[in-house]
């Protein structure tokens, strides 16, 4: 609780780390903020063409009955999965790189982490909106849109809470990043993003309940509820998934709190 | 009011042989210590009161920026527990986290905010920092484009008006130019006179007597002195004299010399009925008394005194003495003694150095110096410069 406080105290210190992420992010560059669409839209084309094309995966149909583009459907699954992945790699490298100043001067070595995640949200953010754009352009909403920042949270508070216990024993253990790296790209293609979780009931239903549980793609199956199929997500995962959320949340910033004391002089 | 309290502190910190930095090693080297401990601080405690300056001296690696960084909440203690009151601002490296693509404004808001200010905060205080800093042509400008010094400038301006409760320097001063470094002290006197409690690490003496309430001189970790500056900073000095003492002796010893050098505190300075004198007075007459190992007291041997002043500037050297004589040792051995009248150094502090020339004997090489401290003051009013040159004043007729 007293590093929550702390936390609010040094609100002005993550938003400047932010603001500094972000100015220098896309300087002496000509395009500029635009790269932050260029991106998402070149990894879109691409799936969308080696998936939705060469193995021709089909999209269900959408809420409105008519649309059924593959694109969309993956891109409902991408922006959950390019939040979740930023905050906990973010999480990860702002902590390593804060060393040096950690070792100058005293701040909640949490900060580094709370910038990153902002600027990690305002991309999610462009994402989201130009989904919502096009799916408005489509005729596709429906007002389970209002779960979007409810479903926003519990993905910022699941990955940070993730991310932030993975930073503190990446400083002891530099394996940590390495094995992140590979469990992501893993925990990515095990996660029904670029294929509908129906590709793999058919193969096996044992296999499927077991890539449910992932949280991951519990959260993408609520942003296709929400954004695509126009459905309210299962009254059950609308209970456990917050409660799970906010739980992974405290759990990580105690190991967090515990174990960063004593990073410093690790840094 | 305590505005710091250091209770029973210790810091330990792991000396890794062989770092187990990866998770198989974790486990192949499991149950086998690769490390050491080295306890960089070991049971110190210190109050520093409200408003008041407190200097900490030492040797290099003694400790004393361990204790800072600990005062500042960057490392955490071992044992022990570190209590502060107030905002603190840690002066340990200037600048610190200043992006360099950012511009100078931009830093500002960035560095006042990791010292703890918000920008509403910060908003009320840019344009002291910037007059402060002498910077304003330049604030908008990326700070990569700065000079190391403007860097310099702009982070200690920043560091300095972030109102802080406690200020914590750390030997930071030392980078700037003169002009500078005589505005970082000024305005640090105008924060004592503030009220705001500071602690200054530093190797300036002076430094440190100017400013100081009270000094600690930490060695290896542990408080060896604490209180008034001024006998604080003679015990370290005659600490660290004897260290050199020692280890001319060693050297000597390892080169095959077969003396050891005088000890400082075998030369005094006396009057001329040998009562010893605290300090000499310029424009009054002094004697310097060396005591001298038995074997450079022999007719083979003379002497010069050669006078320095703290900073290595030589003043002057005396004649070379005429061969004495060895005489039966007095109670602090064999000594010789150097008549000064008048005694021409202005006010300061001196060291002496001894030439001891080995005459025409095979050992002219084992020529060695060894030198004492001394200390001069005036009645009158005291010359610039070095000393009060010896001269007279006469009306000009013409002739």
């Amino acid at each position: 609780m007293k590093s929550v406080r702390e936390l609010w105290a040094y609100r002005s210190l993550t938003y400047n780390l932010a603001q500094r992420e972000l100015r220098s992010r896309y300087k002496k560059s000509l395009l500029g903020w635009l790269w932050s669409l260029l991106n998402p839209a070149a990894v879109l084309a691409v799936y969308t063409l080696v998936f939705g094309y060469f193995f021709s995966a089909k999209a269900p149909l959408a809420g409105n009955g008519r649309t059924d583009v593959f694109a969309l459907y993956l891109f409902a699954g991408l922006w959950v999965w390019n939040l979740f992945n930023g905050t906990v790699l973010g999480a990860i490298s702002a902590l390593q790189s804060a060393g040096p100043l950690l070792n100058k001067v005293y701040f909640p070595p949490a900060c580094p982490a709370l910038a990153n995640t902002i600027t990690v949200l305002l991309q999610a953010s462009i994402e989201a909106g130009i989904l919502l754009f096009v799916m408005i352009l489509l005729g596709n909403v429906g007002w389970m849109l209002l779960l979007f920042p409810l479903l926003v949270l519990c993905i910022t508070l699941f990955s940070l809470g993730f991310g932030l216990a993975l930073s503190v024993y990446n400083v002891f253990y530099r394996d940590v990043n390495y094995l992140v790296t590979i469990g992501m790209n893993v925990l990515f293609y095990a996660t029904p993003i670029i294929y509908p979780i129906t590709l793999v009931q058919e193969k096996s239903m044992t296999l499927a309940r077991i890539l449910e549980l992932s949280p991951i793609a519990q959260y993408v199956q609520w942003s296709r509820d929400i954004f695509y199929g126009l459905t309210m997500p299962s009254a059950t995962s609308l209970i456990v998934v917050p409660l799970a959320s906010f739980v992974v949340f405290v759990l990580g910033l105690a190991i967090f709190n515990r174990k960063s004391r004593d990073i410093v002089q690790e840094l | 009011m305590k505005a710091i309290e250091v209770q029973d502190v210790s810091k330990r910190f792991r000396l890794y042989k062989d770092r187990p930095s990866s998770v198989k090693q974790l486990f192949t080297k499991f149950g086998r210590p690769k490390y050491e401990d080295f306890w960089a601080v070991k049971n110190v405690s210190l109050d520093v009161d409200e408003g008041s300056v407190a200097g900490l001296i030492g040797h290099n690696g003694c400790g004393k920026s361990t204790l800072l960084r600990m005062m500042a909440g960057i490392h955490f203690p071992t044992s022990g527990t570190v209590t502060t009151r107030g905002r603190i601002s840690a002066l340990l490296e200037l600048g610190a986290g200043f992006h360099p693509d950012l511009t100078g404004r931009e830093n500002v808001y960035l560095n006042a905010s990791i010292l703890g200010l918000s920008r509403k905060q910060t908003d009320l205080i840019l344009e002291r920092i910037v007059d402060f800093s002498g910077l304003a042509p330049f604030i908008d400008s990326p700070v990569k484009h700065y000079s190391s010094g403007m860097y310099v400038r702009l982070g200690f301006a920043v560091a300095v008006h972030v109102d802080p409760k406690v200020l914590l320097v750390d030997e930071v001063i030392a980078v700037g130019d003169e002009d500078f470094q005589r505005r970082c002290l000024d305005h640090i006197a105008g924060l004592k006179a503030d009220g705001v409690t500071i602690v200054i690490v530093s190797h300036g003496l002076g430094v440190i007597s100017d400013l100081c309430d009270q000094v600690t001189w930490m060695d290896h970790g542990v408080v060896r002195d604490s209180g008034e500056p001024s006998s604080v900073i003679a015990n370290y000095l005659r600490g660290v004299n004897a260290g050199e003492d020692e280890r001319l002796r060693i050297e000597a010893e390892a080169s095959g010399l077969l003396f050891s050098p005088a000890k400082a505190t075998e030369s005094e300075m006396v009057d001329d009925s040998g009562n010893p004198l605290e300090f000499g007075v310029t424009g009054e007459p002094i004697n310097m008394r060396v005591a001298l190992p038995e074997v450079l007291a022999t007719e083979e041997h003379t002497y010069s005194l050669m006078i320095q002043t703290e900073s290595g500037v030589v003043v002057g050297e005396t004649e070379m003495s005429a061969p004495m004589a060895q005489q039966d040792p007095l109670a602090n051995g064999y000594t010789i003694r150097c008549r000064f009248d008048p005694l021409l150094l202005a006010p300061g502090i001196y060291e002496g150095r001894v030439r001891v020339h080995g005459g025409t004997t095979v050992r002219a090489e084992a020529m060695r110096d060894f030198g004492f401290s001394f200390r001069v003051r005036a009645e009158s009013s005291p010359p610039g410069g070095l000393l009060r040159l010896p001269a007279t004043w006469l009306k000009d007729n013409g002739r």
